[in-house]
């Protein structure tokens, strides 16, 4: 172990940063490529509670498809609290997505079908709720959502890289929430 | 002995003829008053003052802000800490360089954390964040800082912790670098704060990991009682100490829970893993230990064992309460034995104040119901004052004797 400053060591220490920088760069990377690569989907939300945004940069979002009925689990023993699993999505006639199925081990999709990781959060007598880590949306400067409506239904736009990475790629408004779908 | 105390203590010295008045003045020459540090901590707080705005104005402006300005900025910060505590560390101030460096190693974290965020990205592994850890490891190899070798350390408790409460896994690629590599670190320049944070981190770690698999909490002895084994085979007694002592008191307070709510059988049910699985894998690192031990010649400890003694298959109820208030006595029986031999002032008042705890567990629990209850406090207080004035006594004999094996070396302290 070198204890004092050498030209060697110096150089050492410009190799590791120079890899933390390439790294951060490749997260930014992973980024543009998920958008470039993955499969893109809408997701429905409920009405997003804006009140939060006067304090934090993010806001919650609850996913339609975060709660499915038990019926759509096709793993084999009973889903537990926590577990990681697969939910395959598939486009509803309003182009949004709802769950086909939910596994504990990953698959294929079909045509026009794709699969979310996600974990399940709680198991109820009929449904299971489930997470995304997809729920925390920071709101950009320019984006809508900042201009104060109230609890708008928006549609989230997501992609899914073919690595397994997902990004929210846009938010949208729905403008008639019930009229339209 | 600081300044203040020379300035006020030294002329009653000359007063009373200790010293002469010319050697007062050169004992205060030979201290002068350190009144340059007070002034070298403006412009510290100054700096820090001015960073604190710079970094509440970007953060109020961070979601406003172009993408590649946020990542320019994450990056120069980023290169700006590294490059200073190079600079730093090339004109010989070890501390700034050092602390600017560990800056640098936590802005890459947060980097990481922030560019996910910037594109609402979600890993679905603690891949993203492992590359913390292994920069941190690999840095607290380049330089001999204290700072950076805990860096890692409590950087991998983060992820590990991250890990298994928001995505549902256990990583052990952290824990295997941590316990790899920070270990290897540690055990090459063996620090007392190292070694203790090192076994805590890893504790910890263990402790996710029993409760993210929904194991048998007694399984989480094996992983702490490993960290235990591998203090015995460290060359250095005090570093080995440092690093076994979170173990041994994980253990201790266990088994003191067993001897305080152990009688319930709720609580005894979920203690019980299988028998020969347990017990297999708990004496193969009993092996593990007792072979350091005898290579390192300090057969003495291995009483600290009796913590492990599995009385949680016995019946729950009062043999389980009796047998494991035996096990306290004979633990901390056997420090005072070991403390009574090698003659440490602080292993003797750890196993009086041992001894005493097991006093007070055996007799509120084995008393209260059996007592009236002003009886009761009045028999607890004389039995716990006769025990206190009894240790005392015996701690004042041996200290004086090792006092006059000191004084006297070559007579035998036989009369004392």
């Amino acid at each position: 172990m070198l204890t004092r400053t050498s030209p060697s060591h110096r150089l050492l220490l410009r190799l590791l940063v120079a890899a933390q920088v390439l790294y951060v760069l490749g997260v930014a990377g992973a980024g543009y490529a998920t958008t470039a690569y993955g499969q893109h989907i809408w997701l429905g939300t409920q009405p997003v509670d804006l009140h939060g945004l006067q304090y934090e940069s993010f806001v919650r979002l609850r996913y339609t498809a975060a709660e499915a009925p038990l019926t759509a689990w096709r793993g084999a023993a009973p889903p537990q609290p926590r577990q990681a699993v697969y939910v395959l999505l598939a486009p509803g006639p309003d182009s949004l997505a709802t769950v086909a199925g939910i596994y504990d081990k990953t698959l294929t999709p079909g045509a026009g079908q794709a699969v979310l990781r996600g974990w399940v959060t709680e198991v109820y007598n009929h449904t299971l709720s489930l997470r995304y880590n997809l729920e925390r949306y920071y709101v950009p400067g320019d984006s809508p959502l900042r201009l104060g409506k109230t609890s708008p239904a928006v549609r989230v736009r997501v992609s899914i890289a073919p690595w397994g990475q997902a990004r929210i790629e846009r938010v949208e408004l729905l403008r008639k929430p019930t009229a339209g779908r | 002995m600081s300044r203040k105390f020379l300035d006020t203590e030294s002329p009653a010295w000359v007063a009373e003829g200790l010293i002469t008045e010319a050697q007062r003045a050169r004992l205060l020459a030979r201290y002068p008053p350190d009144a340059v540090q007070a002034v070298g901590l403006l412009p510290l707080l100054g700096s820090i003052l001015v960073g604190l705005s710079a970094l509440s104005v970007v953060a109020a402006n961070w979601q406003s802000l172009p993408t590649t300005m946020r990542l320019g900025l994450l990056l120069g910060s980023l290169l700006a800490a590294y490059a200073g505590g190079e600079y730093f560390l090339r004109r010989g101030n070890r501390r700034v360089g050092h602390g600017l460096l560990g800056l640098g190693l936590g802005l890459f974290g947060a980097s990481i954390i922030l560019t996910s965020q910037l594109y609402q990205l979600v890993g679905y592994d603690v891949s993203g964040l492992l590359a913390w850890v292994v920069a941190g490891v690999l840095l607290s190899y380049l330089y001999d800082s204290q700072i950076l070798t805990l860096l890692p350390i409590v950087i991998g408790v983060a992820v590990q912790t991250y890990c298994t409460q928001a995505l549902g896994l256990f990583s052990y690629a952290t824990i295997g670098l941590v316990a790899l590599g920070s270990g290897y670190r540690w055990w090459r320049r063996p620090n007392p704060l190292v070694g203790s944070v090192l076994s805590l981190g890893l504790l910890w770690q263990a402790a996710l990991w029993v409760a993210l698999s929904h194991a048998k909490i007694t399984w989480f002895f094996v992983p702490a009682m490993l960290i235990y084994a591998v203090g015995d085979w460290h060359p250095n007694r005090a570093a080995g100490r440092a690093l076994q002592s979170p173990a041994l008191v994980a253990a201790y307070l266990f088994a003191l829970g067993l001897a305080l709510f152990g009688e319930t059988d709720q609580y005894a049910d979920r203690l019980r893993p299988p028998v020969l699985a347990y017990l297999g894998a708990l004496a193969a690192v009993l092996a593990a230990s007792v072979a350091g031990k005898r290579a390192r010649g300090s057969l003495a400890s291995l009483p600290d064992w009796l913590l492990l003694l599995p009385g949680f298959y016995l019946p729950s109820g009062l043999p389980l309460a009796v047998a494991t208030l035996v096990v306290l006595y004979a633990h901390a029986g056997s420090v005072l034995a070991r403390a009574h031999r090698s003659g440490e002032a602080e292993q003797l008042t750890l196993g009086t104040v041992l001894f005493v705890i097991a006093t007070m567990v055996a007799y509120f629990k084995l008393t209260w119901a059996f007592l009236d209850k002003s009886l009761f406090f009045l028999i607890g207080g004389v039995l716990l004052l006769s025990l206190s004035w009894y240790l005392r006594r015996r701690n004042a004999q041996r200290l004086a004797a090792g006092a006059a094996a000191v004084a006297s070396p070559g007579h035998t302290p036989a009369s004392s």
